[in-house]
């Protein structure tokens, strides 16, 4: 909880004001106010984002022509397994947990996290388990080469040198400082929420980041002990891998993908807990179906613990436990689909305006059921025997993580940038960005579906000439470029707003929720007084009841 | 609703689901089928793509009606109408694609329940699977790296690997199924159309993953009889053959190996051509310096190759004749 002092600026002054740790830097380093900790995490892994959307790049220009030599085949697969890694481990799932810092405790009406410091400690974690991670680059024989997913036994028995090791131990890095940081969360919300704060009454946002939360508690341990058999098995001489000495390779893609399934809706759930707070917004409607949208959250969380082996369909389990994995596979498939049809209803009939945070929302909803439904194909277990490790599969994954999560995240920075930074991003280079990635992204991944379908393995660095494959891999490759050159935009938007970006009031947008209710940026002890919460859009409330009192 | 928003959603609804269709029917995105397996494979994913076109439609009409007709005004910041949900229609949204996906499920079961019967006298051919090669071992013991097929005939095929996850797929056969070291796993097909087909890996097994390929050919089963009846024309390793170019093809060396000799130009390995020079440069007799070379692959290196990339399993894989032969074979082929 926040000290006394922070309750009051002069008094906060007085206490810190001659202090070392009020430096310009030394303030970031020794922070552990949510919001700068949210903030380190958003900043950091933009930078992670940068590295891994040119490590794409490099796999593009490879795949750009056939039989290319711009990436030898080694380091092709150092690139695409930093670059998966990376995506997932430094990007996706650290930046929804930046969201959920900065949010958390504005959106639910507390001070700050339940543990500042803890808090603190799942940042830094993160920044080394990260620089651990990329440091494989550095290790004898190059980085890592087996893939994100890193099977055994080539992860153990066929990979020299240490890159897999640094791999292995960033990863287990930032498994403590998500499990750090999933802790906290749970705890903030069961405890801190304000007077009023009901279930039933909390953002949307914090239903999700929960659900994440309880994820991240239940599978990453599973994690952990997955590395660390692999890392014996490579270091220490034990076989639980290896078939010779009576090990299974099966055995590690169970306890990787009982992680790497619910792994996926970790990333997706709170993306979708941003969309559903745009999108009220901005259609000036309540959500359809809040108490829907919620426990769908919930299902889709339950169902993502008993999906897991429909990555291992291929490897020959019995036709039974196939069978149970491809209904419980295909039944996720339905509170997602209520999510989308209760986003539907709600721009039904609404007063839609749209800003940048809209458009990304809405490119959200029609990418990822696109991706969604490229899942329906996947779970059925025939047609993945057809398709899976093809590039149909890389094009599914892209269009659920970027096209989701990424979308989402884009949504969000749009919207709670002015509540982080106190002025607006700028409007017409944000609907550049989103055009520019909309179309990068759908030249990009779409022709990568008819490559998967055509016969074009996933990880390979170079194909054979001849063919339409040339024709969709060129096409490919022009459309990552574009969507570098959207986010170029991006960068070019974050540096011209920040020194004369529109100043933003407490609530531009006219939103719902508490954060909205103090200044922008927020004070480091967030609210001043906070009023009673009887629903759930208690900003909308506050600006009717002052506009009654105007005209009294 | 009105009458008139009925008819805009349906005419979006079918815009939407013309283009998709369009996409669907003119680009080319399925290999023609080549077995009966991949015939009834198309038909479960034709069965979903219908539904994923109707369902695709269906959500783009309603984002593009909304998107269109709920435009606000400029300087308009009142309210929509304050609809909080409507419990009969979560209902709806929660049954249908319920009922959708069971279907596809049930359709699913019936494809991959027919697929899985191999009838009463299958072909059972061994796939051996290591880096990066396949072998085919047939039933009268002989070992080639191509793999013949009869038509019209069930095969089983039963795979298995020496040293990680390899995968068999052939697209036009509608079927793939990994090589897992430590077990055995099998897939079941019925050629039905004469041909050419590549076989190709599609589990990351390392280095050479991308050029880890073979080839199926399916020949007409008068064809295959009298190529299995005199196929003993190429004896390989695993049949006990000695013969040093035999041995050098069986093992998969051509897989890696530049050698002119042999008629290989694989690009994972060092070249084969100049191994005179090679021993000379670490100080060994030629002879003593290839079959070291081949036993224990990390004692001598060549420049700018890391330890470990080659299999060191041919010290098992190979028996002490055929590796004489092939020792000698490369010897008196190399500069």
């Amino acid at each position: 909880m926040a000290s006394k002092a922070n309750h009051h600026p002069s008094a906060a002054r007085q206490r810190f004001g001659s202090d070392w740790r009020a430096g310009r830097i030394t303030a970031w380093l020794t922070t552990v106010d949510h919001k700068r900790v949210g903030l380190l995490y958003i900043w950091t892994t933009l930078g992670f984002f940068a590295v891994g959307g040119v490590l794409a790049l490099l796999m593009r220009a490879q795949l750009a022509t056939p039989n290319e030599n711009f990436l030898t085949r080694g380091s092709y697969n150092q690139v695409l397994t930093i670059h998966g890694t990376t995506m997932i481990f430094l990007v996706i799932v650290p930046i929804l947990a930046g969201f959920g810092n900065f949010l958390v405790p504005l959106m639910i009406g507390a001070r700050d996290m339940a543990f500042p410091r803890l808090n603190a400690l799942s940042y830094w974690l993160f920044l080394l388990g990260g620089i651990v991670l990329l440091s494989s680059f550095w290790a004898g024989h190059g980085a890592a080469q087996g893939g994100w997913t890193s099977y055994v036994p080539l992860s153990t028995l066929h990979m020299p040198g240490h890159g897999e090791d640094f791999w292995i131990l960033g990863l287990h890095i930032l498994s403590i400082s998500s499990l750090v940081g999933a802790i906290n969360f749970i705890v903030t919300i069961h405890n801190m929420r304000t007077s009023g704060m009901t279930w039933t009454r909390i953002p949307l946002f914090i239903w999700a980041i929960l659900t994440y939360a309880w994820l991240l508690v239940i599978v990453l341990p599973t994690l952990s002990a997955g590395l660390t058999m692999m890392l014996l098995d490579r270091q220490w001489g034990t076989h639980f891998f290896d078939p010779v000495h009576g090990g299974s390779p099966i055995l590690y893609q169970h306890v990787f993908w009982f992680f790497g399934h619910p792994e996926v809706y970790i990333m997706i759930l709170p993306a979708m807990g941003i969309i559903s707070e745009i999108i009220p917004v901005f259609a000036r409607k309540p959500i359809f179906g809040y108490k829907a949208v919620a426990y769908s959250t919930v299902g889709i969380a339950f169902f993502s613990l008993l999906v897991w082996a429909h990555h291992m369909f291929s490897t020959g389990l019995p036709v039974g436990l196939d069978s149970f994995f491809m209904l419980s596979s295909m039944v996720i498939a339905v509170p997602t689909g209520v999510k989308i049809f209760n986003w539907l209803a709600t721009l039904w009939r609404g007063n839609i305006s749209f800003d940048t945070p809209m458009l990304w929302s809405l490119g959200f909803i029609g990418v990822f059921t696109l991706g969604g439904l490229s899942g329906i194909f996947l779970a059925a277990f025939p047609i993945d025997w057809q398709l899976t490790d093809t590039y149909f599969v890389v094009a599914h994954l892209h269009y659920v993580l970027f096209g989701g999560s990424m979308f989402a995240v884009f949504a969000g920075l749009y919207y709670w940038w002015p509540k982080m930074f106190g002025r607006l991003l700028d409007e017409r280079l944000g609907k550049l960005h989103f055009a520019l990635v909309l179309i990068g992204f759908n030249v990009t991944f779409l022709p990568q579906h008819f490559l998967g379908l055509l016969g074009m393995p996933r990880r390979v660095y170079t194909y054979r000439p001849g063919g339409i494959w040339e024709v969709y891999n060129v096409i490919s490759t022009v459309g990552s470029f574009l969507m570098a050159v959207g986010m170029l935009v991006f960068v070019l938007n974050v540096v011209i707003t920040a020194r004369s970006g529109r100043r933003a009031s407490n609530d531009p947008w006219l939103a719902d929720t508490l954060e909205w209710y103090t200044t922008s940026p927020p004070p480091a002890w967030n609210f001043d007084r906070l009023p009673y919460i009887s629903n759930a859009r208690p900003l909308r409330d506050v600006r009717r009841r002052l506009e009654a009192e105007r005209w009294k | 609703m009105t009458r008139g928003s009925i008819f805009k959603l349906f005419a979006y609804a079918v815009v939407a689901g013309a283009i998709t269709t369009a996409v669907a029917v003119f680009i080319p995105w399925l290999p023609t089928a080549a077995t009966r397996q991949a015939d009834r494979m198309w038909f479960s994913i034709w069965f979903a793509e219908i539904i994923a076109i109707v369902v695709f439609a269906v959500v783009a009409a309603a984002l593009i009606y909304c998107v269109v007709e709920f435009r606000v005004k400029p300087g308009d910041t009142s309210d929509g109408p304050p609809t909080h949900g409507h419990t009969m229609l979560e209902i709806i949204w929660t049954a249908i694609p319920t009922v959708i996906v069971i279907a596809i499920t049930i359709v699913a079961a019936i494809v991959i329940h027919d697929n899985g019967k191999a009838g009463t006298n299958p072909l059972v051919i061994k796939v051996v699977t290591q880096q990066f090669t396949y072998q085919f071992e047939y039933p009268n013991g002989k070992t080639f790296n191509i793999l013949r097929l009869p038509k019209d005939r069930n095969v089983k095929l039963d795979l298995s690997s020496k040293d990680v996850i390899h995968s068999f797929w052939v697209p036009a056969f509608g079927q793939k199924t990994d090589a897992v070291p430590g077990i055995t796993t099998s897939i079941v097909i019925t050629p039905t159309r004469t041909g050419y087909y590549p076989i190709i890996c599609t589990q990351l097994c390392g280095l050479g993953h991308a050029l880890m390929r073979s080839e199926a050919i399916v020949l007409e089963s008068t064809e295959y009889d009298s190529w299995y009846a005199s196929a003993g024309e190429a004896p390989a390793a695993a049949a006990g053959g000695t013969d040093g170019k035999s041995v050098y093809t069986a093992a998969g060396c051509g897989a890696c190996h530049v050698f002119t000799a042999g008629g290989s130009a694989g690009t994972i390995g060092s070249s084969l051509d100049n191994l005179s020079v090679d021993a000379a440069k670490a100080g060994e007799e030629l002879n003593d310096f290839i079959r070291s070379s081949i036993t224990d692959p990390d004692t001598f290196l060549a420049p700018g190759y890391a330890k470990g990339v080659m299999p060191s399993t041919y010290k098992s894989s190979i028996s002490g004749a055929q590796l004489d032969s092939l020792v000698q074979y490369l010897a008196e082929n190399t500069k």
